[in-house]
């Protein structure tokens, strides 16, 4: 066998080789140790019971599986923590839908680095297998790891953007198999080569071409905001992000303006946009990347006021408390405001709660947490909650006051005020079709007591 | 062959099962081998997602390693990234068997579709077998050529793996050189970066061993080529990016107009979607700007708005990074977010980690301005449901009111806490109410009326207890039945299972004593009398103490334990500036996020190289190994233990257990002694010493330490290098390895005896002499120093450690050098340092 004949010529040729200085050798390789620029050196994937769902080693440095062991037996409150000592390595992690994405390194970087680089791994996962869960890494398993193939080698960052991915690899969705079974091209990988690794356009494929061109544009803003005991608005801003999805035929140029730019403040962009007719006029000029993508976000900060009002009150005496909580409209943002909900953790010493609504419905968990679903405000009343909560014996009052949290939906509307003025393409395709879209929703938004 | 629907036999992968299972899948691929069948493909695939499920949940199936590679001839792609992830696995442990797997690897090297190539080439290299070297020069030289983008790119990586399992096959193939000219030719970005990330590892390492190396690495930092990447470094993806921009980072450059042509070329990537970017980028401005000192100043302005959004647009694991970051610049520049404090607000959902940083920040940026509004905003943390975030946000309003000058409404507010009646909140403000009046004694009044409303059996924590005693005693005067509290406490004396309580009990005794003698005389008798029976040695050694200086003289008594107290004008800082200078160059590194420089945590946590590499085998400490690096500051330890007979020892940990309490309350000045053996420790060593990264740079700049050429004949008079540098690590290392070579006695003239009561004071001189000191320690009589210098002229260290008799005037020193023939001349010149110690 063809194999065979190399091995026994390897033998013979082992034995010739000139026989090095061992010593000399083996403090190279500790000095090499020292410099290694090469950073992570191995990714775990653990389910949400720490078992190893999938073990990526990136370095000729093996790191055993007992870290995994050993990270899931620490305590909760370091556990938690990003970036971790162990007596032998740095762990980095992060947790999404219960997967705590583990990485390993023992060399100084930078975190953030390593940080962003497993939110991305996150992001990708989670985009290919249509969510994120212990099955479904599970049963792709092999495509997880196809993907962290291509995403990292010698443990730095390769490429990590989703359109490129997507050449090499294709995901494991419905089409691809309808495909496959037409087709009899059973593997799950493109036959075409990453072309945008090599186009200078590096975000975009060499020539996509479509037989209906759209381009949708949409923003998606949300609230934080932070009402204080004496009811104040202590802190009101919005995150936004500028969504695009975008199947367009060649090499299209975009481009994107607001009716009020100067309402935006500490923008990030896509690494597609230009930096020069942004500092000069505020304009968004970029060569789109194929599919959905994330344009650029932006905050805007010291807003006056929040679309609703919320008024809790809590007066306890000899053990029980009484609350109440309003829940209205403050400011009228021209639009429905959807999918109101109010939640909170009743305090630890709060033995029983007795709390009802006028409107919508209220649940207790056994966890202790309230949650109150209004929906829309009604025309007719105000929605209260009231009820009492009894405390554990020996309580007088309450020391310990929660936290509520207030969610919300208003489709239509940017409450930041920022409007798209026009999206111009340099030049235009047949069948042509773009949309606009806004919407904005509670981020955190949190009414203290 | 029978396609085998047989493999809905087999249990589901995640099942873990036995060895019957792991014999079953190796007849099944034996019998797939040949098969040229149609359908095949599938039933392979199945198998071999069976054998990687395994290998993925931990079962051993090197076994089929023969199979799996006879299998491997296939033209399904999917199935070959299978069999590279298998191969990738287990080579290492089955080298004999790799040696099949070359065959089928060179072959694919060579096949028509690139994507097979890269795949191929990339598995090659990963195998990692050091006897296999050979076999992958052919295929590494054509994949360099290729004429695809992504095999070259793989290629480029594969010489950098290549290099670290054999470095001289890689030199001698002349891959450095080929790396080079692709780095400045190649069309294709990630080709480039790769280049650059391969060349930069590769001649930092060759430079200790070679000049030409060494030149070639500080021609990474020549201005043309790190313009060459800055120009075009939108093209790299964002991972390139940060290299490129570490790269830039080391960059020096000559004038004013080169620092603002490159900060004028990176500014738009502080607004780039990638924070890790975004923060490389911050590290360049701040560097570069460093010698100006207006400029660094709106370089701060201007990363202020992007750092601010990466805090609260990214995950929360992403916010702790930059929030680690922010804290260090907050630090150099407090004023820089002392208006956005509302960004630092904590939100109900954020993790605990995230919350504790932000009320770090909030703590560090309160100023005259803003302390208000942020005062109220922490205080509304303490009625937090998350008991340690309350504690925290407590200690942080502390903390604020004892930065500020008008702390009125702060104390108002520490005051109402104790009003919350929460045990943790009482306990948490009594420590801060402590320190307060510490530095502020005009608030005693205000103060002392409140705490004397609390009941001392609502608290139950040590610190609360001692710090609430502390004011009893400190404060009898003031608070009527201060001695009636005194008492009860002692009468339970037993029940108190804190000495540091305890031993507070004794000095508010003592205290309350003699403000108020009748009322106290009982209590303090009894005090004393439970102090002198009690268990524990520095009670027992503080009551006998107390008992003998009453019995000598009630005034002396008196002076010594309740002196006229001196308001607190500041805390010690438990970092010292050095130390934070020292963070702040390695910004955008782990460091930052142990606020620790990492020669302070790398070699502790790291635990090196050693034990890992692959010689050792095996993850565990050997003793060997683990004695090897011990940290600095244990290393200091040591020697004082080494130096002090065993019952000194033991003084030594009552004296530490001292300063303990010393720190939560106030008590004489032991502290002071034990505060400048701290400094003793941190500050020197900090000065005098550099961390990797810095090492590396003094690397860049050709001074490697093994790059010395050949020994100068020896100057008649040795000259040395005034800034010399050296950590403690390597100074370890060195001081272990090298012999002993020359060992004296001198005697120490007495001006110099008298000066040695501050030890620092012959750090400083002997530094003035370019002789740094990297540890000491000890106490009267017997002082300890290790001392470092360096040839001006090239890189080679003396080490010395010299022991100080004051008593005797006497010191003994042991030198140990690189260069031994020139250890005389070093010790005349450490001689006639040391003989003009003390000399005005």
């Amino acid at each position: 066998m063809n194999c065979l004949s190399v091995s026994t010529s390897m033998e013979g040729r082992r034995s010739n080789l000139p026989i090095r200085s061992e010593k000399r050798e083996r403090e190279r390789e500790r000095e090499r140790e020292q410099y290694r620029s090469s950073m992570l050196q191995c990714i775990f994937l653990l389910s949400d019971s720490g078992e190893v769902m999938l073990e990526k080693q990136l370095t000729g440095h093996r790191v055993d599986r007992s870290i995994c062991a050993w990270f899931w037996d620490q305590a909760d409150s370091f556990k938690s923590l990003p970036v971790i000592a162990s007596p032998t390595h740095y762990l980095f992690q992060i947790v999404r839908d219960g997967i705590t994405f583990l990485a390993c390194t023992q060399v100084e970087m930078p975190p953030l680095m390593a940080i962003e680089f497993l939110c991305r791994v996150a992001d990708v996962l989670s985009d290919y297998l249509g969510g994120l869960n212990e099955d479904l890494v599970k049963d792709n398993f092999i495509i997880v790891y196809e993907l962290l193939d291509e995403m990292i080698d010698n443990g730095f960052p390769l490429t990590t953007e989703p359109n490129i991915l997507r050449e090499m690899i294709a995901p494991p969705n419905l089409v691809s198999k309808m495909l496959s079974v037409v087709t009899g091209n059973a593997s799950n990988v493109s036959d075409t080569l990453p072309s945008g690794a090599g186009s200078c356009v590096p975000w975009r494929p060499t020539d996509p071409k479509y037989s209906s061109n759209e381009v949708y544009v949409d923003l998606v803003e949300e609230m934080d905001a932070i009402v204080n005991r004496d009811g104040e608005l202590v802190k009101c801003e919005i995150y936004g992000e500028v969504q695009m999805s975008s199947q367009l035929t060649g090499f299209p140029d975009l481009t994107l303006s607001f009716a009020n730019p100067s309402v935006l403040e500490d923008m990030r962009f896509h690494p597609c946009v230009r930096f020069r007719p942004w500092e000069s006029h505020q304009v968004l000029s970029f060569v789109p990347p194929d599919g959905q993508f994330k344009l650029m976000s932006y905050r805007v900060k010291k807003l006056k006021n929040t679309p609703l009002y919320v008024k809790p009150q809590i007066t306890s005496d000899s053990g029980t408390c009484r609350v109440s909580v309003l829940v209205g409209i403050r400011s009228d943002p021209g639009k429905t405001i959807e999918s109101i909900t109010l939640s909170f953790q009743l305090p630890h010493c709060v033995s029983s709660a007795d709390l009802s609504s006028n409107h919508g419905t209220v649940t207790i968990l056994s966890n202790k947490t309230c949650t109150w679903t209004i929906g829309r405000i009604p025309s007719d009343k105000t929605p209260c909650l009231s009820g009492t909560l009894a405390l554990e014996t020996g309580l007088e009052r309450l020391h310990v006051y929660p936290t509520f949290k207030v969610g919300f939906k208003i489709m239509g509307i940017a409450l930041s005020g920022l409007r798209i003025e026009k999206l111009d393409l340099k030049t235009i395709p047949p069948r042509l079709y773009k949309g606009f879209r806004a919407q904005t929703r509670a981020g955190e938004f949190d009414v203290r007591l | 062959m029978p396609p085998p629907a047989a493999s809905s036999r087999y249990p589901s992968p995640s099942q873990p099962s036995g060895k019957s299972e792991v014999t079953d899948l190796k007849s099944q691929l034996r019998q797939l081998a040949g098969s040229r069948a149609p359908g095949v493909d599938d039933s392979k695939r199945d198998l071999f997602k069976k054998v990687i499920s395994y290998m993925t949940i931990g079962i051993d199936v090197s076994s089929v390693f023969g199979e799996m590679v006879m299998c491997s001839a296939t033209s399904d792609i999917v199935l070959k990234k299978m069999c590279y992830l298998y191969v990738g696995n287990y080579a290492k442990g089955n080298p004999d068997l790799s040696l099949l797997t070359i065959n089928f690897l060179q072959r694919d090297c060579k096949d028509e579709d690139p994507m097979i190539r890269g795949l191929a080439l990339r598995s090659l290299c990963s195998l990692r077998v050091p006897n296999l070297v050979e076999y992958l020069l052919g295929p590494l030289g054509s994949g360099l050529k290729d004429n695809n983008s992504y095999v070259r790119t793989i290629a480029v990586t594969g010489v950098l793996k290549l290099y670290h399992i054999s470095a001289s096959t890689c030199i001698d193939a002349e891959f450095p050189a080929t790396l080079k000219s692709l780095m400045l030719h190649d069309s294709d970005a990630q080709v480039v970066a790769n280049c650059l990330a391969a060349l930069q590892e590769i001649w930092s390492l060759e430079a200790s061993h070679s000049e030409e190396a060494c030149r070639e690495k500080e021609s990474l930092l020549s201005k043309p080529l790190i313009y060459y990447f800055l120009n075009r470094i939108k093209e790299f993806n964002e991972w390139a990016q940060c290299l490129i921009l570490e790269l830039a980072v080391k960059y020096v450059p000559s004038d004013s107009n080169d620092i603002f042509d490159i900060m004028n070329l990176l500014e738009d990537r502080l607004q780039h979607a990638n924070g890790a970017v975004v923060l490389a980028t911050v590290k360049v401005f701040l560097q570069l700007t460093l010698s100006m000192t207006d400029v660094h100043q709106q370089v701060y302005e201007r990363i202020k708005s992007p750092l601010l959004t990466l805090v609260s647009s990214g995950s929360p694991e992403q916010s702790y990074a930059i929030l680690s970051h922010l804290h260090l610049l907050v630090v150099r520049a407090p004023f820089i977010f002392a208006s956005d404090y509302k960004h630092f607000y904590c939100q109900y959902n954020e993790p605990s980690y995230v919350k504790k940083l932000k009320l770090e920040m909030l703590t560090a940026i309160a100023n005259e301005s803003n302390t208000y509004e942020i005062v109220t905003e922490l205080c509304e943390y303490a009625a937090n449901v998350d008991i340690e975030i309350a504690r925290e946000s407590i200690r942080a309003v502390g903390k604020i009111a004892l930065q500020q000058y008008d702390v009125n409404a702060i104390v108002d507010r520490l005051l109402q806490f104790l009003e919350m009646e929460k045990d943790y909140v009482t306990a948490e403000t009594l420590v801060l109410v402590k320190d307060l009046l510490r530095k502020h004694p005009q608030w005693s009044h205000d103060c002392i009326s409140v705490v004397g409303g609390i009941s001392s059996k609502n608290i139950q924590e040590p610190k609360a207890k001692a710090a609430l005693i502390w004011m009893l005693g400190e404060y009898a005067q003031d608070m009527s039945d201060a001695p009636y509290i005194l008492e009860n406490l002692i009468e339970n004396w037993e029940e108190e299972h804190s000495a540091e309580v305890r031993l507070h009990l004794l000095t508010a005794a003592m205290k309350c004593f003699f403000k108020r003698a009748p009322e106290t005389q009982k209590a303090l008798g009894i005090a004393l009398a439970a102090g002198i029976a009690d268990f524990h040695q520095d009670v027992h050694d503080r009551a006998l103490f107390y008992y003998r200086v009453l019995q000598y003289d009630v005034h002396v008594a008196e002076s010594v334990v309740s002196p006229p107290q001196q308001a607190v004008s500041a805390f010690a800082d438990t970092q010292s500036s050095e130390i934070k200078d020292r963070i702040f160059d390695e910004f955008n590194s782990l460091s930052v996020i142990y606020q620790k420089p990492s020669y302070m945590f790398t070699d502790k946590e790291h635990r090196g190289p050693f034990e890992f590499s692959e010689e050792l085998g095996s993850t565990s400490i050997t003793p060997e190994v683990s004695s090897d690096i011990v940290p600095a500051q244990q290393f200091e330890a040591n020697d004082k233990d080494l130096l002090l007979s065993t019952d000194e020892k033991d003084d030594n940990k009552g004296l530490s257990s001292n300063n303990c309490s010393a720190y939560t309350a106030p008590y004489e000045s032991s502290n002071i002694s034990s505060q400048m053996q701290e400094l003793a420790i941190s500050g020197p060593a900090a000065s005098a010493t550099t961390t990797q990264s810095s090492f590396d740079f003094d690397d860049l700049l050709g001074l490697g330490l093994s790059a010395a050429p050949a020994p100068t004949p020896s100057p008649p008079l040795l000259k040395l290098n005034p800034r010399a540098s050296l950590d403690p690590r390597a100074f370890q290392q060195k001081w272990r390895q090298l012999p002993i070579s020359l060992t004296q006695e001198y005697s120490v003239n007495p001006q110099g005896i008298a000066a040695l009561t501050v030890p620092q004071s012959l750090i400083k001189h002997m530094q003035s002499h370019s002789i740094h000191c990297i540890a000491s320690g000890g106490q009267s009589p017997n002082f300890k120093f290790f001392f470092f210098a360096q040839k001006e002229a090239e890189p080679s260290d003396y080490l010395t450690e010299c022991i100080i008799n004051s008593s005797s005037a006497k010191a003994q020193i042991k030198v140990k050098a690189d260069d031994q023939s020139t250890s005389q001349a070093f010790a005349t010149v450490f001689e006639t340092a040391l003989s003009k110690f003390g000399m005005p």
